[in-house]
């Protein structure tokens, strides 16, 4: 490992995702007045203004709506290739983060995926894998 | 309505590797080469807008870009700012210099886009926020994005994305400014090297040092100036603020909302375009705003460039000087410039026949900002 990635800086919004991810949790941010679930957090809900907002726990299963493959290298603490997906949970968040546990050549829209926590320096992250049963094809 | 805005006069400096100069010396060498060409003193010029490009920074401690500028070409202008809207700050620009004009809150705006971005490394290599902890980085991680969800939905292929690319670099063969001026073929384009895939070197545009610069008049002014001006017929801008995890984020561009209005506001359509100029940061932003904008429907827009038809001599030139992909990167003005230079018949070698509408857009900060501008003859 060549020195630490860039990483998130919790605030106080973003905290609370962070501490569930500590606690091997991931948890969306949902709007009590119209039911919108979404990430990141913020201080509104960005569809009806409402501020009543909870987390949430959420399944951690969701599929690839779309992902990108770098080929190149931007920070030598996260070396090429690897593939940054963005997820489309469950309950209809969506998040950035990243493919593991396949190839880069197996990842493909729609795969059906699940989460994964790993430590990195201080914190946790959310990683996704793809679901029991849709490992590698040969 | 002779308070209707035009644009008298476009200049800008060489673009590439312009090693050991400023940002601020090309932009005021833009600068001076814009007023000259419009046939107008600096005196005269009572706007200025700016666009800094993304290695200057809009603020320089607690200076903003346009004050720093303006102090270097001595100006006490009556109106001024800086844009913050990314790849569509520069066309953004000319159309807050046009309602400015027309309101006669001053008669000749200055409005300048420049960078030294080929010169300060790492200018697009940026982390964007918490996602950088998963290795999100760069404007070409976003639009990888869009161009995987393109070819997965509509079964895009790659040597669609390749067409945009070729079609850059064959106009660019005409263009003796531009940075890239060698031909390459589909071939040329498969094996180039990937950088975040879909997304392969020669889908990405160029990064460059240069400035260039327009002057947005009055028609009144202009034909005392004895100069042909290209009219501004129509301009909108359209946004969508909200974070790429949003669920409309990378399938449509903000320039479905504002094309169609900006050529309203000109009494036109999108067949009335005879030359196109797109903003061009990506291949795939070609592809989706020709959908966008309406001239091809979504999801054909791979089909759409195929057989040369926006390349040298096709029924829909695009970007005929080459763009951010081949001519350099330019911020939009260029685009702006290419755009004034073919309506007033000046592009030489590369002159679109009877060219008498040209629609200009700038798109950017993540895909989030959309402009356009409508100019006629």
């Amino acid at each position: 490992m060549a020195g630490a990635p860039p990483l998130p800086r919790p605030d106080p919004l973003t905290r609370p995702f962070w501490e569930a991810c500590r606690r091997r949790e991931l948890v969306v941010s949902r709007c009590e007045a119209c039911g919108h679930a979404f990430l990141p957090p913020g201080p509104c809900c960005p569809r009806c203004w409402s501020r009543r907002l909870a987390w949430r726990r959420a399944s951690g299963r969701g599929r690839v709506w779309s992902f990108a493959v770098y080929r190149r290298t931007y920070d030598p603490a996260l070396p090429a290739p690897y593939v940054v997906a963005l997820v489309e949970l469950e309950e209809g968040a969506r998040l950035v983060s990243n493919l593991v546990g396949c190839a880069p050549e197996a990842a493909r829209v729609d795969l059906p995926v699940r989460v994964r926590f790993d430590e990195v320096g201080e914190l946790v992250l959310p990683r996704f894998e793809p679901a029991p049963g849709e490992g590698e094809r040969p | 309505m002779s308070r209707r805005a035009v644009i008298a006069g476009v200049g800008h400096t060489a673009f590439g590797k312009l090693a050991g100069r400023t940002a601020w010396e090309l932009e005021a060498e833009a600068a001076a080469g814009a007023v000259a060409d419009a046939g107008l003193e600096p005196a005269d010029v009572d706007g200025l807008l700016t666009d800094p490009g993304p290695a200057q920074g809009i603020l320089d401690g607690i200076t903003p870009h346009f004050l720093r500028l303006g102090a270097q070409l001595g100006l006490a202008p009556d109106f001024a700012g800086s844009e913050l809207l990314g790849g569509a700050g520069s066309v953004a620009i000319v159309e807050r210099a046009a309602l400015a004009v027309e309101a006669g809150l001053c008669s000749v705006c200055l409005c300048v886009y420049g960078d030294s971005a080929l010169s300060s490394p790492g200018s697009y290599g940026y982390g964007r926020g918490d996602e950088a902890a998963f290795g999100f980085f760069g404007a070409v991680g976003l639009h990888a994005l869009a161009a995987r969800r393109h070819l997965h939905r509509y079964g895009t292929r790659p040597e669609q994305l390749g067409a945009v690319a070729v079609a850059a670099r064959a106009h660019a063969a005409r263009t003796p400014h531009a940075q890239l001026r060698q031909p390459i073929t589909i071939d040329d384009y498969l094996d180039s090297e990937p950088v975040v895939e879909p997304l392969r070197r020669l889908d990405c545009c160029l990064v460059s040092d240069g400035a260039a610069a327009v002057v947005v008049t009055t028609a009144e002014r202009a034909r005392d100036l004895g100069r042909p001006a290209a009219r501004i017929l129509g301009h909108a801008q359209a946004h969508r603020l909200a974070t790429y995890t949003s669920p409309e984020h990378f399938e449509t561009l903000p320039a479905a909302r504002c094309g169609p209005r900006a050529l309203a506001r000109a009494g036109l359509g999108v067949a009335d375009v005879d030359v196109a100029l797109l903003y061009d940061c990506f291949t795939i932003v070609v592809l989706l705003q020709l959908e966008d904008y309406g001239f091809c429907k979504k999801g054909e827009s791979g089909a759409f460039v195929e057989g040369g038809r926006i390349g040298p001599g096709g029924s829909l030139p695009l970007n005929p000087s080459g763009g951010l992909l081949a001519e350099g990167y330019g911020g939009g003005m260029l685009h702006v410039i290419e755009a004034v230079r073919q309506l007033r018949g000046e592009a030489e070698g590369r002159q679109v026949p009877d060219a008498e509408v040209a629609l200009v857009s700038g798109h950017g900060l993540g895909m989030n900002t959309h402009a356009t501008l409508v100019l006629g003859r």
